[in-house]
């Protein structure tokens, strides 16, 4: 019984070995594809031209700034609107202050004035709160899809017409084919 | 006790004239528009060390007297206003700790350089909101006013503020200075009302002045800031938000404006302040010394004095509370006076860090006296 025993585990030993690879190292994680970053969305320009002879990618002064700024985490030298446009939560944050704002002032408008043409006043300023309150919900601002201002490229290109959409740049890792920039279009079927 | 509680607004209403108006009237015009020139030529030519020398040399004992004059309201029971000064008081000591607290926690790199806005944003709109309280609080003392309105207009500076939480902050710098002249305007609105038509008519003589500064600075070249402290003064100024201006412009425009509110309390609130101490005979209140031995010289030459403040002077008053805080604050002022001597860059800016509190304590005595 007792040789029997250690028979088993004898056997059971490398068994357990298989199953836990003690004897191999344990393998390195290997290193998760490092995600696209969207750093900045711009615009793009594409022009056909019959006389150039290399393409050519023309960046503004500005957008030049604001990618350097985007790439090293800074908020660089924008301008009003850019600051605006590039923080959702501050929008979203002012546009609800200021509903707040037209509310309490139709509400105190109401209370305080007794002439009809005042009360037509007050009456504006809760309509005007509502609107924006409903603006802000249904996200009434928010733009067409970027495939539909690229739909028309290839008929574009064919007739030499430029053609304008929106653009994100993204930063992505170095790709093996060697390639350094890539334009990815979007294309919806018709 | 609502008497009791309203004793310092009556000390305010003078009895007496002096002797020939209009000839102090004359004079204190023409103190202010010397001040005033004086301030716009100096700060338009050296603006860099002019800031320099007017904090070193006016900043602590400035907030020293605006301190004094802010005892010199507090009335000494609460009464109905009890909500109103609550309400002030925590709003001064939560505001002034959360913004003390934002360099120290920006020190520690707890949250990224994007998320700053946002917290700068928040704490401009806890600053808007308790105004907006302050202001409705203030109304409902007010029988024929409504004051409501304040709730609007705080919401809307908040959507402001949330669009650019920067650029609000600089608001705040520049428009500060421009509440001691509103100060002053309501001082003299209740202690000499016939001298307010010709302050007013002074006060036109600012926005002339300024005009005069930009259309001179405005294509001067950006001021050397190569060293940490003329830096700091250019970007208190606003250098960094507004690029397309001279520094030069913001520079002298920012230490001509503090001039002004220095000189407000510190010479013209002072000068003419404190009523006769014999009108308090008529206010039933204790006289410091006998009634018959009442002085009829003017309080203005004693500020050292704690009897002069009614929160003192006052049989149920606190004197020695008062002292206390007088003296605490003096040696604060020897204190910076210290530290500016010792490292005027650092001192500064823990100087422009913790003055926020005067700045917050303006608020609520400047609606007591609307």
């Amino acid at each position: 019984m007792k040789k029997f025993f250690s028979l088993g585990i004898l056997c059971l030993l490398p068994a357990m070995a298989i199953t836990s690879y003690a004897d191999i190292a344990r393998p390195k994680p290997s290193p998760s594809p490092q995600q696209p970053r969207i750093v900045l969305h711009t615009s793009l320009t594409i022009v056909p031209d019959n006389k150039a002879y290399e393409a050519r990618l023309q960046i503004s002064q500005s957008s030049l700034q604001e990618l350097r700024a985007a790439l090293s985490n800074t908020p660089g030298n924008e301008s009003m609107a850019q600051r605006i446009a590039h923080s959702s939560t501050r929008t979203m944050l002012a546009g609800l202050f200021m509903f707040l704002s037209l509310s309490f002032a139709g509400v105190w408008l109401a209370r305080s004035v007794q002439t009809r043409g005042q009360k037509a006043i007050a009456a504006l300023l809760m309509g005007a709160a509502v609107i924006g309150a409903a603006t802000i919900i249904a996200r009434a601002n928010a733009g067409p899809p970027g495939s539909w201002l690229w739909r028309k490229l290839p008929q574009n290109l064919s007739k030499g017409a430029p053609t304008n959409g929106g653009i994100d740049i993204e930063i992505v890792p170095d790709s093996n084919d060697g390639s350094g920039m890539k334009l990815i279009i979007p294309q919806r079927p018709e | 006790m609502e008497r009791t509680a309203n004793i310092d607004l009556a000390a305010w209403r003078p009895r007496q004239r002096a002797a020939n108006p209009e000839l102090s009237l004359r004079v204190f015009a023409g103190i202010l528009i010397a001040c005033a020139c004086l301030s716009a030529f100096l700060a338009s030519w050296l603006p860099l060390q002019l800031s320099v020398l007017t904090v070193f040399l006016f900043a602590g004992p400035h907030n020293w007297f605006e301190l004094r004059y802010f005892l010199m309201r507090l009335p000494v029971r609460f009464g109905k206003s009890r909500n109103f000064f609550l309400t002030a008081f925590v709003g001064i000591g939560f505001l002034t700790i959360a913004y003390v607290a934002l360099p120290v926690l920006y020190s520690f790199s707890l949250w990224p350089a994007t998320a700053w806005p946002n917290i700068l944003a928040s704490w401009n709109t806890l600053l808007l909101l308790w105004l907006a309280i302050l202001v409705w609080l203030r109304g409902k003392q007010k029988l024929k006013r409504d004051w409501s309105w304040a709730i609007p207009v705080a919401l809307a500076l908040c959507s402001l503020n949330w669009l650019a939480p920067e650029f609000f902050s600089l608001a705040i710098v520049y428009l500060h200075p421009l509440v001691a002249l509103w100060f002053l305007d309501r001082h003299l609105g209740r202690t000499r009302p016939e001298w307010l038509r010709a302050y007013r008519r002074c006060l036109c003589l600012v926005p002339l002045l300024l005009a005069g500064m930009v259309w001179q600075l405005t294509r001067t070249p950006a001021l050397a800031d190569d060293n940490g402290l003329f830096w700091r003064i250019t970007q208190h100024a606003g250098a960094q938000l507004l690029p397309n201006i001279s520094s030069h412009v913001l520079v002298a425009v920012h230490v001509f404006l503090e001039m002004l509110h220095y000189a407000v309390w510190l010479i013209a609130l002072p000068l003419i302040a404190y009523p006769r101490i014999t009108e308090e005979a008529h206010l039933g209140v204790r006289p410091a010394r006998t009634r018959r031995s009442a002085p009829t010289k003017r309080a203005s030459g004693q500020f050292w004095d704690v009897k002069t403040v009614p929160l003192a002077r006052h049989p149920r008053g606190f004197p020695k509370l008062v002292a206390t805080a007088l003296a605490f604050s003096a040696f604060l002022v020897a204190i910076l006076w210290f530290g500016f001597s010792v490292d005027y860059t650092t001192t500064r800016d823990v100087y422009f860090t913790v003055a926020i509190a005067h700045v917050l304590a303006e608020a609520p005595f400047l609606l007591r006296m609307l």
